[in-house]
């Protein structure tokens, strides 16, 4: 079909049948992803909020009346959701900042010349690919109280034993801890990258004005890397708003709901107490915050590169 | 330390910490994985001690035993067709729709783009829950096609993403001479852009066939025995609290899941690396 549309334009008897099978030609290629999308995410999302303004009915298994606002004054009402929306902003401030300074730093480590630069990078490569729950699992028995190697490598200096699952403040570093594992070496392969596409005269020249080190960081380095620093946060802010797995293979949201971050207590209110009203509430909340917060970071983005 | 960032060879002790210190963080990312790949080689007896032992007589007790127990070979070969079905279709239809994007004037092409990438913000969970309703009144649950299309809720946005980056990044002559010699535009990105996005296509299959490998939740939702992946059995395993820590059985099939997709990655770790780095500069 698109063959003819563009090959036959020129002989076409109409002028106007030929725009409308160049117009046909040039959609052809969004229909595929338009439609699976259409099905799959934007209707799933207008039937999510259809249920949060709904009575559910667990005998027909649907929506049956309209209530209005109902189910989402239950949820700012229940305690449970202000104290998830709360972990997961700690773990969000705790995590994303940790992982981007890491990863850069690690990045500056790795890149000095030397032999084994390629393999160390490519080595940095193996976490990234490791399941987010198999990462939870096996830090569940690296950071075990009784048996992990982590508290027999600390009671070697003295430290601890510390109970990295039962205590409220160290589950959240648990699950910060495994989460930096896990992403730090994606921020350090694309902060190598980035790195070495900085441009070594402007360095050269800053090095004959004899510049120090922190001068060259703080007004060259630095500038330089904020789009792409601002892009890795950016890409990081997508998974982390997702995280899911680490929570629930590591600690299930506990101590207490210590680490329950709010896609695992939806997750467990939905499938687990069948409150799919409530936690259809809950999910349209979480959807509004993230679209909200992810246009400003982009939008921020943007003008960071801009300015820079 | 730093001193020596800019100055390559002005001292060389520096340049030595600085080299040290990369090794160092390198091996401290990689020690769990290693740690869960010789423990799941361990007797149960040498699983618990103090101190953790490095010497042992290896066994394959667990990955016998667990195979057998769990059904870890069906759902293993669940997760490849999943993974597998859900990266091609995603890399076809994104593909599609990032050389759109990129290449063919549309009116609205903007504000798809932001559709997309904010759609990228979807929070899963936000989906679950219609999708398990609707699979179940469809009588879908528990198939491979519906997590297939399930993960093309994440994968599509992230694959036209990439995609649009690889082919802006084409010199715009290559098509339109494919055209002017009577190509038609599928013509053109069929048989010019494809072949030489060839390295990008890959890396972006391979990634999305990894996201696919290891997601979770809409598997936890999605499916109960016959199309149960891998990552399910592992959250299983490591959530079981009544029957105490079976750390052999979770490092086994924690290997099985994590050992070929680390050989996979690294075979074309010099195109995942460009995709990464293309993918976050060229967004």
């Amino acid at each position: 079909m698109e063959s003819k549309a563009d090959g036959g334009a020129h002989h076409a008897p109409s002028q106007a049948w030929s725009k409308l099978t160049d117009t046909l030609s040039r959609w052809s290629f969004m229909l595929p992803s338009a439609i699976l999308l259409g099905a799959l995410l934007a209707y799933p999302i207008f039937y999510t909020i259809q249920i949060s303004f709904a009575r559910f009915d667990l005998m027909t298994f649907s929506a049956v009346e309209w209530v209005g606002w109902e189910n989402y004054a239950h949820v700012l009402d229940d305690y449970r959701f202000w104290a998830s929306m709360k972990v997961t902003l700690v773990y969000l401030a705790l995590a994303l900042p940790l992982q981007i300074v890491l990863g850069f730093g690690i990045a500056f480590l790795i890149n000095a010349e030397w032999r084994g630069r390629g393999l160390v990078r490519a080595l940095f490569i193996i976490p990234m690919v490791v399941a987010p729950v198999v990462a939870g699992g096996i830090f569940r028995m690296i950071l075990d109280p009784l048996w992990g190697i982590m508290n027999y490598l600390l009671g070697l200096f003295g430290i601890g034993p510390l109970d990295w699952f039962g205590d409220a403040t160290l589950a959240m570093a648990t699950i910060v801890i495994i989460d930096t594992w896990r992403w730090t070496p994606f921020v350090v392969l694309i902060a190598t990258a980035a790195l070495l596409a900085l441009p070594r005269d402007v360095f050269e020249a800053a090095d004959i004005d004899g510049a120090n080190w922190w001068a060259k960081l703080w007004s060259i380095t630095l500038p330089l890397l904020v789009p792409i620093i601002a892009a890795t946060f950016v890409v990081r802010w997508l998974g982390a708003v997702k995280m899911f797995d680490i929570a629930l293979a590591a600690t299930y949201g506990g101590p207490g709901g210590a680490t329950n971050v709010i896609n695992l207590f939806i997750y467990e209110e939905a499938f687990r107490s069948l409150r799919f009203a409530e936690s259809a509430a809950m999910a349209v909340i979480i959807l509004v915050l993230t679209m909200i917060l992810t246009g400003v970071f982009l939008h921020g983005t943007r003008k960071l590169e801009e300015y820079y | 330390m730093a001193q020596t960032a800019h100055r390559p060879g002005r001292t060389r002790t520096g340049h030595k910490v600085r080299v040290g210190a990369g090794v160092v963080a390198c091996a401290i990312f990689l020690f769990p994985v290693l740690w869960m790949i010789l423990t799941s080689f361990k007797q149960q007896r040498d699983i618990f001690t103090t101190p953790p032992t490095l010497f042992f007589t290896p066994t394959l007790e667990h990955y016998i035993g667990y195979l057998q127990r769990a059904d870890i070979n069906r759902r293993l070969v669940n997760t490849v067709i999943v993974a597998t079905g859900a990266g091609i279709v995603s890399i076809v239809a994104g593909s599609m729709a990032g050389y759109a994007l990129a290449r063919i004037r549309l009116k609205g092409a903007a504000t798809i783009g932001v559709l997309i990438l904010l759609s990228r913000g979807v929070p899963p969970i936000a989906l679950a829950v219609p999708m398990f309703l609707v699979a179940r009144r469809l009588g879908v649950t528990d198939q491979h096609i519906t997590l297939i299309l399930a993960y093309c809720t994440f994968l599509i946005p992230y694959v036209m993403w990439l995609m649009r980056g690889f082919f802006l990044s084409l010199p715009r002559e290559l098509e339109e001479s494919a055209m002017i010699d009577g190509c038609s535009r599928f013509g053109a990105f069929a048989k010019i852009i494809l072949p030489i996005s060839m390295p990008g296509v890959l890396s972006t299959l391979i990634f999305s066939m990894i996201l696919a490998w290891e997601e979770l939740l809409f598997a936890l939702v999605l499916t109960n025995r016959f199309a149960s992946t891998i990552p399910v059995a592992i959250a299983g395993i490591a959530g079981d609290t009544v029957n105490g820590a079976n750390w052999g059985a979770l490092t086994a099939v924690g290997t099985i899941t994590v050992v070929p997709v680390v050989i996979f990655a690294l075979l074309v770790q010099k195109w995942l690396i460009q995709g990464l780095a293309d993918g976050a500069t060229k967004g």
